[in-house]
């Protein structure tokens, strides 16, 4: 089991170098200049000139690569080109954010996806199957802003329950819970589709196997044979699901974080990139990537546990 | 009536929060879309830093509403020499910092070279004229010596740029001042900032020498200002009208009807606007190179109508480059501005040799009139193809080439379109004159390439005007021979708008820069 966490971790390090790579080559050829967004639209040539110079961009691309990666070897992931402020803190106070809000999407989302699928397949063929089928259709067919607009409209503003700019505090605040509920409603949306149609397929297919066929033969009661033995074996593909899904919710976070004026990584994603702040932006491709490494090691380990010839 | 669930499940969390939080006296939140690069005054050319900036510092003269009364701040009183080369200005002895220290001459004369300092590398320092020294000779005195009469200088110090901040905050922080921390002497303090967030300051309980202007000189009434950014256009309508926010001047134009109904927001708009868009041609390109093609152009588009249709009304329609308000404006202009007229503007492409072919395009010499316009995405776009739509009608096919802001800048740099679009701030006439058509300005700001002496020394007779009338002459005739020449397709002028909660008492806009607040001091709840 360590060995096989530890191979993992090594193979993640030329996929975490190629990141880098590319975060660095695709900055530099998207389009944009930050010495002219620092220095605004009524600003002279020179004085362009000078503040290109002092941001080190006069210099050849292979030039700010090798100091790029010097860098990069302490650590250091530099300062942003436009306000000067530490690409670590710009990332250490948006990270939690967005973490806040991925988990508070999962943490109602996932479950209630997972009983749905399951319910589906136990009344399969039934009003109510066809009904949670068709609601998962719309999860995953409409788009995020969407639902994050009619969550505004009706629980921000016709009934005023929750409020939908910023975040006061953290979630275990009273003004921070707050907050959160309405990204978090909004992001966890997309992901009950995807995740109740998984467990739907897949508790059938287990279903239909010869241990269930077994645990029923032996008595147990019916609510066990489909929680015990159904779902939990039912369960490997939709980890799996949650696994990629999880991209597919920091996605949605760039979404949900704008509408919402959530201070987290999608924003500071899209306003390092609209401001053709190079240093943020390459900080945020590499925390998405490393985030992306982290939770298809988590899928792997929860892999195992969940199936033990896995680990063999 | 019975409350729904929801209604009593909101209730209830109402009534938890309601207990769990303390109650936040005389707490103001102001929406806006945008967060600025950082706060170091002279270093930053954003309407967004401006607005920050004026709160948290002063400059040693104010600018009246009217946007032309300079009025004292940090300096009580000053004089001018005959020559107008030097400016001796007395400092206020009663000024301190947020940290508590006296603000004294020493460090007014010290913010201000350091704006003039080739090291601090600001875009705006030609703002500040032709400088030769600037000194402290004792604790209430500076003296600003310029090698040239700048006529405009008063108004030039009375924006943001020339803020006055502590020089030891300044040399402890470094490039991080107003990033991580400020010291200024404004009406409010710096508390924290979260980029594309939130900058949070307090009051500054000290503070007593706000602008005459103010009926309130200070303390300001609010305590703690958040200014909170909301990037989407339609929330920050709905959160000021949620009351989530208690003021914003950036609410989309489709939403001031909205909010003029609802009972809980006023609505507040300027007389006059110092905001103004336009689009410009690059004139060195051969399809808009005539003037005629140029003058047909303006003529062909209908201003009036996307001011209705486009904006709802809102913005006036444009048909001068600087605002009528503004200071040196020449009334004797208006008989001459080019207005919607299409049967002129067709006459006027027939005599410029454009004429209709058989698909009903413009077309001379084998080359179809199809000039081509860089433009921002969004609100940009929309007014643009409202052009297209215009000329279209005469027979020019107007292309557009939408993109994002950070590549707009570099490629209006370039010489590859025939029109482009801009919106911009000023004080007076002279600062727009001056920013935009001096050569010397060519490829930025002066886009459009208009290279011409005559204006190039007006400009500088105007600047360097030792009397008001001099100085108001020299413009006119600047402003004249632009206009004949149509330069610009001027769009619309863009009043100052703010909204806000009826918690608060009505407040008069201010128009400097875009910072409709300006120093804050006439915010007051009236609860």
């Amino acid at each position: 089991m360590i060995s096989a966490v530890l191979h993992r971790l090594v193979l993640s390090v030329p996929v975490l170098f190629g990141v880098l790579l590319f975060g660095f080559l695709l900055v530099q050829i998207v389009p944009g200049d930050p010495a002219m967004v620092v220095a605004g639209p009524t600003a002279t040539a020179d004085v362009v000139a000078a503040i290109r110079e002092e941001m080190g961009l006069d210099q050849p691309v292979l030039v700010q690569f090798w100091s790029y990666l010097q860098r990069m070897a302490v650590g250091d992931l530099g300062r942003s080109m436009i306000s000067n402020k530490s690409v670590t803190s710009e990332l250490g106070a948006a990270l939690w954010p967005t973490l806040e809000l991925m988990i508070g999407s999962m943490v109602w989302s996932v479950p209630v996806g997972v009983a749905m699928g399951t319910l589906a397949a136990v009344v399969r063929g039934s009003l109510i199957d066809r009904a949670i089928m068709a609601l998962s259709v719309a999860g995953v067919s409409l788009p995020i802003f969407f639902i994050s607009l009619m969550a505004i409209q009706f629980l921000g503003v016709k009934w005023q329950i929750f409020p939908f700019i910023g975040r006061p505090g953290p979630w275990y605040t009273a003004e921070g819970f707050m907050a959160l509920f309405l990204p978090a409603l909004s992001l966890g949306s997309i992901l009950i589709g995807p995740v109740a149609r998984m467990t739907r397929s897949s508790v059938l297919e287990v279903l239909k196997l010869d241990h269930v066929r077994t645990a029923r033969a032996k008595g147990l009661s019916e609510t066990r044979v489909i929680l015990a033995h159904g779902l939990r074996n039912a369960l490997i593909p939709v980890v799996t699901l949650i696994g990629l899904q999880v991209g597919y919710l920091l996605g949605g976070a760039v979404v949900t974080e704008t509408i919402f004026s959530w201070p987290g990584l999608g924003r500071l994603a899209v306003g390092a990139i609209m401001s053709s702040d190079f240093t943020v932006a390459q900080g945020t491709i590499m925390i998405f990537a490393l985030g992306f490494i982290t939770v298809n090691l988590i899928v792997d380990i929860l892999y195992s546990l969940l199936d033990p010839r896995v680990r063999k | 009536m019975t409350p729904t669930p929801i209604k009593r499940a909101g209730f209830g969390l109402a009534a938890a929060m309601a207990l769990a939080l303390p109650v936040a006296a005389q707490e103001l939140t102001i929406i806006r879309a945008q967060d600025s690069n950082h706060y170091d005054p002279p270093r930053t050319t954003a309407q967004s830093g401006a607005e920050i900036i004026f709160m948290l510092s002063d400059t040693i003269v104010g600018l009246a509403e009217d946007m032309k009364t300079i009025e004292p701040l940090l300096a009580s009183s000053w004089d001018v020499s005959d020559d107008a080369l030097t400016y001796t200005f007395k400092i206020r002895d009663d000024v301190s910092f947020c940290d508590g220290k006296p603000m004294t001459a020493e460090d007014v004369a010290w913010s201000l070279n350091r704006w003039q300092d080739p090291e601090t590398k600001s875009p705006v320092r030609w703002r500040m004229g032709d400088v030769k020294s600037i000194t402290a000779p004792d604790a209430t005195t500076v003296v600003y010596e310029l090698n040239a009469p700048h006529s405009e200088l008063l108004y030039q110090l009375a924006q943001s740029f020339g803020s006055i901040i502590d020089k030891d905050t300044y040399e402890t922080l470094g490039k991080d001042f107003g990033v991580t921390g400020f010291n200024g002497t404004g009406p409010f303090c710096w508390e924290s900032w979260t980029p594309r967030d939130k900058v949070v300051m307090t009051r500054h309980d000290g503070y007593n020498w706000g602008p005459a202007n103010y009926e309130n000189r200070g303390p300001a009434q609010v305590e703690k200002v958040t200014w909170q950014i909301v990037p989407e256009a339609a929330t920050r309508t709905v959160a000021l009208l949620t009351g989530q926010g208690d003021i914003s001047p950036y609410i989309p134009f489709i939403g001031y009807s909205t909010l003029r109904a609802a009972p809980n927001i006023n609505v507040i708009k300027s007389e006059s606007a110092f905001w103004t868009n336009y689009m410009g041609f690059k004139i060195t390109k051969d399809l808009v190179g005539d003037v005629k093609v140029r003058q047909a152009i303006n003529l062909a588009v209908n201003q009036e109508a996307m001011a209705e249709d486009l904006f709802f009304g809102e913005v006036e329609p444009a048909y001068s480059y600087v605002s009528s308000g503004a200071l040196d404006y020449d009334a004797t202009l208006n008989d001459s501005l080019l207005k919607y007229d299409p049967e002129k503007a067709a006459a006027l492409l027939d005599e410029a040799g454009w004429v209709l072919n058989s698909d009903g395009k413009r077309e001379k010499d084998g080359k179809v009139m199809e000039p081509l316009a860089i433009s921002f995405t969004g609100e940009w776009q929309q007014t643009s193809e409202a052009v297209q739509a215009d000329l279209l009608k005469v027979g020019i096919e107007l292309q557009i080439e939408p993109m994002d802001s950070t590549v707009y800048w570099g490629k209006s740099a370039t010489d590859e379109f025939e029109m482009y679009v801009m919106g911009y701030p000023y004080i007076s006439a002279g600062d727009a004159l001056n920013l935009y058509f001096r050569s010397a300005n060519i490829p930025t700001p002066n886009r459009m390439n208009w290279n011409d002496p005559e204006t190039d020394e007006l400009l500088v007779a105007g600047s360097q005007a030792t009397n008001e009338t001099d100085r108001a002459a020299a413009y006119a005739k600047v402003l004249h021979k632009v206009h004949d020449n149509a330069v610009w397709l001027p769009i619309y002028h863009r009043p100052m708008q703010i909204g806000y909660s009826t918690k608060l008492a009505p407040f008069e806009a201010h128009n400097i820069y875009g910072a409709g607040l300006y120093k804050g001091l006439q915010l007051t709840f009236t609860e």
